[in-house]
C-alpha cells in the first residue's frame, strides 16, 4: 500500500534549538569546523490513506502555520550539502505512533493503518563524507535501536507467524553441548545446566524452549541473587550469606517504624496520619551502557513500577538519579571496543531520565554524578523511586486460588528478551551486537495513565495483589505470584505489539509499562471498566489455580509446566570462596601549593565536586507541589543542598527527606572503608536538613565487578560495612539490590574491572518540614563551626590527591562510635533554630563546603586552621560524617555541641571573598566568584549551558 | 456555596493533584474530569462553573506540545467549550494547559479552531525547571485582581514555552491588553529576553495571556506550586505573608462564588 509522507519544518525566519543544539555538539565535542549550520525537519508516514487525507493531518495537527511548513510526499529541506534521516528501527515501537493514530481518529481520518515518525536533518557547509560518518555513528544514530532511512519503506505494518515451540534435546547433552547452549543467552554454569538437565532426566522427557528459558529467567545473578545468598568461604574461613547478614543486621536494629523489609518492590516505613514512605534503588547498568536513552529510560520506568507494585500499589512522589561515567573529555581513542563514549553515555542518559520523569509526572530531584576513568567500559547507573501508600495498603498481598491473573498496561513486544540475564553476564566487546534486543525505548505516558488507573482500583479495595513486569516479564511477575499457590496462563490471550512473536518470547518479554494483578473474579468486571477509562489496557490471561504448579499454555498447548518447587527452590545453592589480594600500598604525598587560589579553583572543578545544577535544571523537581528544600537554592538558586526535602501531603507540614551517598574512588582502594564512608554520607546529607537520625532507614545497591576470588572479597568486605553501620547507628537496610557485572572483557581477553560501587540512599520522616533548613549562608557576623571527628592525615581517593596526582593506601576513617552524638547534635540545633545552615563535608573537603555555603548566601567568610595541621589536608580533607554549621553565635556553638567533637573555624561575613588564616597570619584569600567559575565550567561545557 | 472546578485530566496530565489542592485551598470544591468522561457524555462541562486545564504531557506532547489534547477538544467537546466561556465562566490553563489553549484557539483570540499563537520549543533548547520573577500587567484579568504591577515568583518547568505569534497578533494582544504576565528581571523589575530570566525566549518576555474578556488564563509558570510559604526555594531567608500562588486561585473562586 502507498506510503504517504509529511515533512515539517520551521520558518526561516524561525530558529531551529534542535539544529542549533546540534551544531553546538558537533563543533565542542566533536571538532568538526566545516558544518556552518543545520535544519531539522520531521517526518511522518502514513499507511492506508490518501495524499489528501496525508495533507488534512498536515494542516490540522503536525505543523502549525504560524512557525513552521510542510511539504506532501516532497523533500523540505533544500540545498543542504547532506541529508540524513534517522528513525528507530522496525519492531522498536515508536511511542509518538500510537498519538499520531489516535488525533487522526479524532479527527475523522477512519482507514489509517499504521503511522511513523522520524527526524531529518540537513547540512550545510562543506562537511566530507568523512565527517558524515563521524557525526552520524557517534550523534546522530544509535545502531541498537536506530537506523539512516535511506529509502521509503515499502510497509510501515510488521507481519510475521509465531515460530513452533521448541523441544531442547537436554537429556542427550555433554557438559560442553550445555554450555554451548548456555552462553550468550542464558548465562548459567554447568552445575545448573546439569541441575536443569537431571530434572527433565528423572521427569523421562524434554524441557520446551519455554521452560529452559523460564528456568534461565528465574536462576539468573539478576533475579536469584545467587552469590548475595551463597555459602562463602572467605580466605579459607566459612562466612554467612551476604544477603542474610544484612537482613539479620536489620532484624536485629527491630526499628520501630519500618513496615516491611526487604519482602517486597519496595521498603516501606511508617509516615503520619495513617500514611506510609516506600523506596526502591535500582541499576540499569548493561541496557544504558549500549543505548543509554532507552536505557535510562526504561531504568527509571522500572523502578516506578516497584513502587506501584509496593502492597497493593503507592504512588510515587520522588526520583533520584546518581551516575558514574568515564571522564566526558576523554579522548575517543581510549574507549575499550564495542562501549559508547561516556560524554554521549552522559548526555543521552540525563535525556532519558528527564523525559521520563518529566512526563510521568516525578520530581526529580535527588542525586549526584562521579566520574573515573575505569567507567569508560560500563557505567554505573542509579535510579531511585519513593512513594505514599496508606499504611493499610503498605502489605503485600497473597493471590488466592481462583483469582485472575491480570496483565495491565502496554503490550508485548519482542522487546528485552534475555534483559534478565543479559544483566547478570559480563560486558564484551561483542555485547553491542549480540543483545541488541535487549533495550526498548519507553512510553511514559503508558506508564502514567496505568498508575492512575491502579490508584482508583486500589482505593477501590479491587487488587488482593499486584507485581511489576521488570527483567524476566510474565514469567517472572506470575511466577512470583504464583509461587505458593500455582498459576496458569493463557499466553495467546495476552495482548501483542505485532504478530509473530513465539510463545517463550510473550513469556519472557521485557516490555515495559505492564504491570501484573491477582484480582478477585467479583472485582474483574470493574477492574476493567476503571482501566478502559483511562485508556489503559487491561486483560485477564489466567487464573491462580492451588496446584503448585507454573502451567503456560499457546492456544490449548502447554508450553511450559514446571513445578514451582523446583522453579524456585531447585536451584543449587552455590559455594563460592572469596580471597583477599596484596593492595597497593604506593604512597606519594603532594608538596604544599604553590599557587592557593589555583589549587582552590582546580578542586572545585574537579569533575567529581563540580557543580551539577546544569543537569537538575532539566528534571522537574517541583511536580506534584511538595518541594520544600530544592536541589539548588540560595540567593541565586545555584547553591546546592545536601538532601531534599518534600511535603507531599497538600497542606500537611509533615514530611520526608531523601539523601544517599557514595564514593567509587574510595571503594577501589579500602572496599571496607568506602562503604562505610558511603553509608555515612548518606544519613549526614539528610541529618545536614536537620533531620533526626532516630527515623531515617537505608536501601543498598552493590554494583560489583564479576564475583571472582578477589572482588568478592572486596563485596564480603562491603557487607560488614553496611552490618557494622546498622549496628553502631540503628539505622536499617530495608530494601536493596546487588548488580555483579561490572566486568569487562576485550577481544584480546584483556579485562577491565569498573570501580566496585556501593550505594547507599537513606530516607526518613519529619515530623515538620518547617524545622529544616538550608545550606546557604545566613550571616553575616554568624559563627562558622566544623562538627564532627575528622581524619585529616588519610588522604587517599581524594579529590585533592588526584588533581596532585598524589596517591595513598590510607582512606579517611569514620568513627562510627562518635558519629551517632554528632548526627543528634546537629538534628538538635536546627529543631531549636541555632543552626541556620548547614552543609556536609564530602569531595572536594572543607573548601568545598564552605564556597558552597558561601555562593548561596552571596557571602564571605574568614576561618582559622589551628597550627600543626598541613593547611591543605585540613582544608581538602573528605572524612564524611562531618559538618559545616552556621551558628547564631559561638556560646550557641560551645552549648550545642559540648561533648561531641567540634572546632570553632570563624565567622561569616559580606565580603564575597574566602580567607583563610594560619599561625596568626593569613594564609590567602580569594574571591568566591573565581571559585564559582571554575565549579560551574566541566558541566557547563557539556551540556552547552 | 462552594463553586466547582473541573480539573480536566487525560493521559500524561500530572499536576492534576496539586491544581486541585490549590483551588481547594482557594475555597473551592474539586473533582478530577477525565476528557473521556466528558466526551462519552458523563460529565458535562455545565455543571461546573471553573475549568482547570493542569500542566503536565498531555499524550506525551507529542508532535506538539498539547496538540493531541488541543484537536480531542475541538473536535469533540467544541460546543461545550463554547457555551463555558460565553457563560462568563473562568478558565485557567498551566504550562499544558496554557499550550493547550493556544493550541485549540481560545487563546488568546478566543476563537475555537483557530490558531493564532504558538508556544515553541524554548530557546535554549531544553527543559527548565527554575523559579522566575514575574511582572504583572495591568489588565482586565480576573485571576490577577489586586495583582496588578507587583513582582511575584512562581517556578516554571518546562520545554515548550516561548511564546510566539505574528507581528499582528502580537500587536493586537499588546494593544488590548492581554498580556498579564512578563518574565521580570527582579534588579530593574522590567521585562527581560536574557537568559535565564527569560527561560524559554518568549515574545516581548511574554509568559501569561488572558483572552480579551480577561476570563480565560494561560500561563507557563506554576501557580499551584506556591501554595504554602515552605513551597518558595528562599522560604528560610525571606519571609511571606501570603503564598504567590494562593491570590490567582482565590480571585477566580470569589468571582465564581459571587457572580455565577
Amino acid at each position: 500500500m502507498t506510503i504517504q509522507e509529511v515533512r515539517v519544518t520551521n520558518l526561516p525566519q524561525v530558529n531551529d534549538p534542535g539544529g542549533d543544539g546540534l551544531l553546538h555538539t558537533i563543533k565542542t565535542f566533536l571538532a568538526i569546523p566545516s558544518v556552518s549550520r543545520i535544519a531539522t525537519a520531521r517526518v511522518y508516514r502514513f499507511e492506508g490513506i490518501t495524499a489528501a487525507d496525508a495533507a488534512l493531518l498536515a494542516q490540522n495537527l503536525l505543523a502549525e502555520s504560524i512557525f513552521q511548513r510542510y511539504t506532501v510526499n516532497q523533500p523540505i529541506i533544500e540545498n543542504a550539502a547532506k541529508l540524513v534521516e534517522v528513525a528507530y528501527k522496525p519492531g522498536v515501537m515508536n511511542p509518538e505512533a500510537s498519538s499520531i493514530m489516535k488525533a487522526a481518529a479524532d479527527l475523522g481520518i477512519s482507514n489509517l493503518l499504521a503511522a511513523d515518525s522520524s527526524t531529518e536533518y540537513g547540512f550545510f557547509g562543506a562537511v566530507t563524507d568523512a565527517e558524515m560518518a563521524v557525526i552520524i555513528s557517534r550523534l546522530l544514530v544509535n545502531e541498537t535501536v536506530e537506523r539512516v532511512v535511506t529509502e521509503k519503506p515499502a510497509t510501515l505494518l510488521i507481519s510475521g507467524s509465531p515460530a513452533a515451540t521448541r523441544i531442547i534435546p537436554i537429556r542427550a547433552m555433554d557438559d560442553d553441548v550445555l554450555m554451548a547452549i548456555s552462553k550468550d543467552s542464558l548465562f548459567l554454569n554447568l552445575t545448573e545446566m546439569r541441575t536443569i538437565k537431571e530434572y527433565f532426566t528423572a521427569l523421562d522427557r524434554d524441557p520446551t524452549d519455554c521452560e529452559v528459558e523460564t528456568l534461565a529467567q528465574t536462576w539468573s545473578e539478576h533475579c536469584g541473587h545467587k552469590t548475595f545468598c551463597a555459602q562463602l568461604i572467605v580466605d579459607g574461613r566459612p562466612k554467612e550469606p551476604l544477603l542474610k547478614r544484612l537482613q539479620d543486621a536489620t532484624a536485629q536494629a527491630a526499628h520501630p517504624l519500618v513496615l516491611s523489609a526487604f519482602v517486597d518492590n519496595s521498603g516501606v516505613m511508617a509516615l503520619y496520619d495513617g500514611l506510609a514512605i516506600c523506596g526502591k534503588v535500582e541499576t540499569h547498568n548493561s541496557p544504558s551502557a549500549i543505548e543509554p536513552y532507552g536505557g535510562a529510560m526504561t531504568g527509571s520506568g522500572g523502578v516506578f513500577r516497584d513502587i506501584m507494585g509496593t502492597g497493593k500499589g503507592a504512588r510515587v512522589i520522588a526520583s533520584t538519579d546518581i551516575f558514574c561515567f568515564g571522564p566526558p573529555d576523554m579522548p575517543a581513542a581510549e574507549v575499550p571496543e564495542g562501549c559508547l563514549h561516556p560524554r554521549y553515555l552522559l548526555q543521552r542518559v540525563v535525556a532519558g531520565v528527564r523525559d521520563y520523569g518529566n512526563r510521568m509526572g516525578i520530581p526529580t530531584n535527588n542525586g549526584s554524578l562521579h566520574f573515573h576513568r575505569d567507567f569508560r567500559a560500563k557505567p554505573t547507573i542509579i535510579v531511585g523511586a519513593y512513594g505514599l501508600i496508606p499504611v493499610k495498603d503498605a502489605q503485600k498481598g497473597r493471590p488466592q486460588k481462583g483469582d485472575i491473573a491480570v496483565v495491565v498496561g502496554g503490550r508485548t513486544g519482542r522487546d528485552g528478551i534475555h534483559g534478565a540475564t543479559f544483566s547478570s553476564g559480563e560486558m564484551t566487546h561483542r555485547t553491542m551486537d549480540v543483545n541488541a534486543s535487549a533495550v526498548q525505548i519507553g512510553h511514559a505516558i503508558e506508564e502514567k495513565r496505568m498508575s492512575d488507573a491502579l490508584l482508583q482500583a486500589r482505593d477501590e479495595e479491587l487488587i488482593r495483589a499486584v507485581t511489576d513486569c521488570g527483567a524476566g516479564g510474565f514469567a517472572s511477575a506470575f511466577g512470583e505470584m504464583g509461587a505458593d499457590s500455582g498459576v496458569k496462563i493463557h499466553l495467546d490471550l495476552a495482548p501483542v505489539k505485532y504478530p509473530g512473536l513465539a510463545p517463550w518470547e510473550i513469556w519472557l518479554s521485557e516490555s515495559q509499562e505492564r504491570m501484573a494483578l491477582a484480582v478477585a473474579p467479583e472485582h474483574l468486571d470493574r477492574l476493567l471498566a476503571i482501566c478502559r477509562s483511562y485508556n489503559v489496557e487491561a486483560t485477564a490471561v489466567g487464573e491462580f489455580t492451588g496446584t503448585g504448579r507454573l502451567e503456560v499454555l499457546y492456544r490449548q498447548d502447554p508450553v511450559c509446566t514446571l513445578e514451582m518447587e523446583f522453579l524456585h527452590h531447585g536451584l543449587p545453592k552455590r559455594i563460592m570462596f572469596a580471597t583477599g589480594k596484596q593492595r597497593e600500598e604506593q604512597e606519594f604525598e603532594p608538596g604544599p601549593p604553590a599557587d592557593w587560589g589555583r589549587t582552590c579553583a582546580a578542586v572545585m572543578g574537579h569533575l567529581n565536586v563540580c557543580s551539577k545544577e546544569v543537569i537538575a535544571r532539566v528534571y522537574d523537581h517541583g511536580v506534584q507541589g511538595s518541594n520544600v528544600l530544592p536541589p539548588f537554592g540560595g540567593l541565586t538558586g545555584s547553591a546546592p543542598n545536601d538532601a531534599v526535602v518534600l511535603a507531599p501531603a497538600p497542606g500537611k507540614q509533615y514530611g520526608l527527606v531523601i539523601a544517599h551517598g557514595l564514593n567509587p574512588a574510595l571503594n577501589q582502594i579500602d572496599p571496607y572503608a568506602g562503604s562505610i564512608w558511603a553509608a555515612t554520607e548518606a544519613v549526614s546529607n539528610a541529618a545536614a536538613t536537620g533531620a533526626d537520625p532516630a527515623d531515617l532507614v537505608l536501601i543498598d545497591n552493590f554494583i560489583w565487578p564479576y564475583p571472582d576470588e578477589e572482588s568478592l572479597y572486596d563485596l564480603d568486605q562491603a557487607v560488614d560495612a553496611c552490618r557494622d553501620f546498622v549496628q553502631a547507628t540503628g539505622m536499617p537496610f530495608i530494601s536493596g539490590k546487588d548488580s555483579l557485572s561490572s566486568t569487562y572483557r576485550s577481544r584480546d581477553g584483556a579485562v577491565i574491572k569498573i570501580p566496585p560501587v556501593l550505594c547507599v540512599s537513606c530516607f526518613g520522616r519529619l515530623p515538620d518540614v518547617t524545622a529544616t533548613i538550608s545550606a546557604d549562608i545566613k550571616g553575616p557576623g554568624s559563627t562558622l563551626v566544623l562538627v564532627g571527628k575528622r581524619d585529616i592525615s588519610h588522604m587517599g581517593g581524594s579529590a585533592y590527591f588526584d588533581l596532585t596526582g598524589a596517591c595513598s593506601p590510607q582512606v579517611p576513617q569514620v568513627d562510627l562510635k562518635a558519629l551517632p552524638a554528632v548526627l543528634k547534635a546537629i538534628h538538635l540545633g536546627c529543631q531549636q533554630g541555632a543552626i541556620l545552615a548547614c552543609h556536609d563535608v564530602s569531595e572536594g573537603g572543607l573548601l568545598t563546603a564552605l564556597a558552597e555555603m558561601c555562593f548561596g548566601g552571596a557571602a564571605g567568610a574568614e576561618i582559622t586552621i589551628p597550627e600543626g595541621h598541613r593547611a591543605d589536608y585540613f582544608l581538602f580533607n573528605e572524612t564524611t560524617g562531618c559538618f559545616l554549621a552556621e551558628v547564631t553565635s559561638e556560646a550557641a556553638a560551645g552549648e550545642l555541641f559540648a561533648g561531641v567533637p567540634h572546632l570553632v573555624l570563624g565567622t561569616a561575613d559580606s565580603s564575597r571573598m574566602i580567607t583563610i588564616r594560619q599561625g596568626g597570619a593569613k594564609l590567602f584569600q580569594i574571591d568566591t566568584a573565581t571559585l564559582f567559575e571554575a565549579w560551574r565550567k566541566p558541566m557547563g561545557e557539556v551540556f552547552g549551558a | 456555596m462552594k463553586p466547582l472546578v473541573c480539573i480536566l485530566r487525560t493521559d500524561g496530565t500530572n499536576c492534576d493533584l496539586e491544581t486541585y489542592a490549590a483551588f481547594a485551598k482557594a475555597g473551592a470544591k474539586c473533582e478530577m474530569v477525565h476528557v473521556n468522561q466528558l466526551r462519552s457524555g458523563a460529565q458535562k462541562l455545565s455543571d461546573y462553573q471553573i475549568l482547570a486545564i493542569p500542566g503536565g504531557f498531555s499524550y506525551g506532547d507529542d508532535i506538539h506540545s498539547g496538540k493531541i489534547l488541543s484537536v480531542e477538544l475541538t473536535s469533540f467537546l467544541k460546543e461545550q467549550l463554547n457555551s463555558f466561556v460565553s457563560a462568563g465562566k473562568p478558565v485557567i490553563g498551566i504550562c499544558n494547559g496554557f499550550q493547550v489553549l493556544v493550541r485549540t484557539g481560545l487563546l488568546p483570540r478566543g476563537e475555537l479552531g483557530v490558531i493564532s499563537a504558538t508556544l515553541m520549543h524554548n530557546d535554549s533548547g531544553h527543559f527548565e525547571c527554575r523559579w522566575v520573577d514575574l511582572l504583572v500587567e495591568k489588565t482586565n484579568c480576573l485571576f490577577t485582581r489586586g495583582l496588578e504591577e507587583r513582582v511575584l515568583q512562581y517556578q516554571v518547568a518546562h520545554g515548550e514555552g516561548k511564546f510566539y505569534t505574528s507581528q499582528e497578533t502580537l500587536a493586537a494582544i499588546e494593544n488590548n491588553s492581554q498580556v498579564v504576565f512578563r518574565y521580570a528581571d527582579p534588579a530593574t523589575v522590567q521585562p527581560t529576553m536574557a537568559y535565564p530570566l527569560n527561560p524559554n525566549g518568549s515574545l516581548q518576555a511574554i509568559a501569561g495571556v488572558c483572552d480579551n474578556t480577561g476570563l480565560v488564563l494561560g500561563l507557563m509558570p506554576h501557580p499551584e506550586r506556591f501554595m504554602e510559604p515552605y513551597h518558595h526555594p528562599n522560604w528560610r531567608r525571606t519571609g511571606f505573608t501570603e503564598p504567590h500562588g494562593l491570590p490567582l486561585f482565590r480571585n477566580a473562586v470569589e468571582y465564581a462564588a459571587k457572580s455565577l
